[in-house]
């Protein structure tokens, strides 16, 4: 099926609009007379523009919309807590904490035996004469678990902070 | 309409501490930004809002307006980005079949055909991305100047004329598949 050209589109676009000069649009004029398809395709963009611009019209807000606005004026910013530099900081404060923690760990502070926690107080032992209440604790398993989640929580506190607010202020320029 | 030098005296105004020349401005622009709110989203309550919202913030902003552009446009700008993050927070609304008003009207011929042109057009202007569709309302808008739209949308004047001439040869073929279908359903 034949096309029109993209150069001859432009030019019935510019016909429409008016920016032709008399002698290209007399030519032009002559050619569309001539040719059935430059005739149905300039008919279908005169139809798309005659809609557009029926369409295109200032809208109106509604009445008090001014006395709303005047309102609003000293209404108080909602000021988000975690402000970006806020942020950086509580990251930059997460990775110094885990990095400790990381030291301590390959220092092999959390590497001794298993140690029972002994819940032993004064008063079970010499008045109620119950046995030693004890629980296995390993402090190298509680530190990692504690490391982990201070990394992910340092990661969700760059996303929202920082990265997401960046990005979102990109791309609202389309 | 207001001057420049008109605005401007009125910012000076409302920097210096008084509020109330700010109802002028509003006043003056609401059509506009409620305009541009509307095109982007489509809702008139969300657009009301959003409007409102970005005239709050120029005004908290308004110490940053540096005079090198129109008032205008650095408001627009601001309509724009505010009403591009409403879109983005606001998830589709549902309607309600009883809530559908279903109005009769013995409309005349020429109104139903008017109809169904807009409708086949709107249908058609469906299958443009969002910034095209959006650059293709505002220019018809005889309020807003090519160059207002342009710098309201962030871009250079001559990529907005190819994206405008774009997005109407690309209308023109969605018409025509459209009425083509049409006709093949009847």
């Amino acid at each position: 099926m034949k096309k029109v050209s993209v150069e001859k589109e432009e030019q019935l676009l510019r016909y429409l609009d008016g920016e032709l000069d008399a002698q290209t649009c007399q030519s032009l004029e002559e050619e569309i007379q001539q040719s059935e398809l430059l005739n149905t395709r300039l008919e279908e963009l005169r139809l798309v523009q005659s809609v557009l611009v029926q369409k295109a019209r200032l809208e109106t807000p509604s009445k008090n919309f001014t006395q709303k606005v005047m309102s609003g004026l000293d209404r108080n910013p909602v000021a988000s807590f975690f402000t970006p530099r806020k942020g950086l900081l509580l990251f930059f404060g997460s990775l110094i904490a885990s990095g400790i923690a990381l030291a301590l760990l390959s220092a092999g502070v959390f590497d001794g035996p298993t140690a029972p926690l002994v819940l032993d107080s004064p008063l079970t032992t010499d008045w109620l004469k119950t046995p030693s209440l004890s629980i296995p604790f390993n402090g190298k398993i509680l530190v990692n678990g504690i490391l982990i989640l201070n990394l992910a929580l340092a990661f969700v506190v760059l996303d929202r902070t920082v990265l997401k607010p960046l990005f979102q202020k990109r791309a609202s320029v389309i | 309409m207001i001057t420049q030098q008109e605005e401007y005296s009125l910012i000076d105004k409302i920097l210096a501490g008084d509020q109330q020349p700010y109802s002028i401005l509003v006043d003056g622009y609401k059509s506009y930004a409620f305009t541009i709110a509307f095109k982007i989203l489509g809702n008139r309550p969300e657009a009301e809002e959003a409007a409102q919202d970005a005239f709050i913030k120029a005004f908290r902003y308004l110490k940053t307006f540096n005079r090198t552009a129109k008032f205008s446009t650095w408001l627009y700008r601001i309509v724009f980005n505010t009403a591009i993050s409403y879109k983005r927070k606001s998830k589709p609304a549902f309607q309600r079949i009883e809530n559908t008003i279903v109005e009769y009207s013995d409309k005349a011929d020429k109104q139903m055909e008017r109809d169904d042109k807009q409708h086949y057009v709107g249908k058609a202007m469906e299958s443009l991305n969002e910034a095209d569709r959006l650059a293709i309302q505002l220019f018809y808008i005889k309020e807003f100047s090519l160059e207002e739209v342009a710098e309201t949308m962030g871009q250079n004047m001559n990529t907005l004329k190819v994206r405008i001439h774009r997005a109407r040869l690309r209308l023109g073929d969605e018409l025509k598949k459209l009425l083509k279908e049409e006709a093949l359903t009847l």
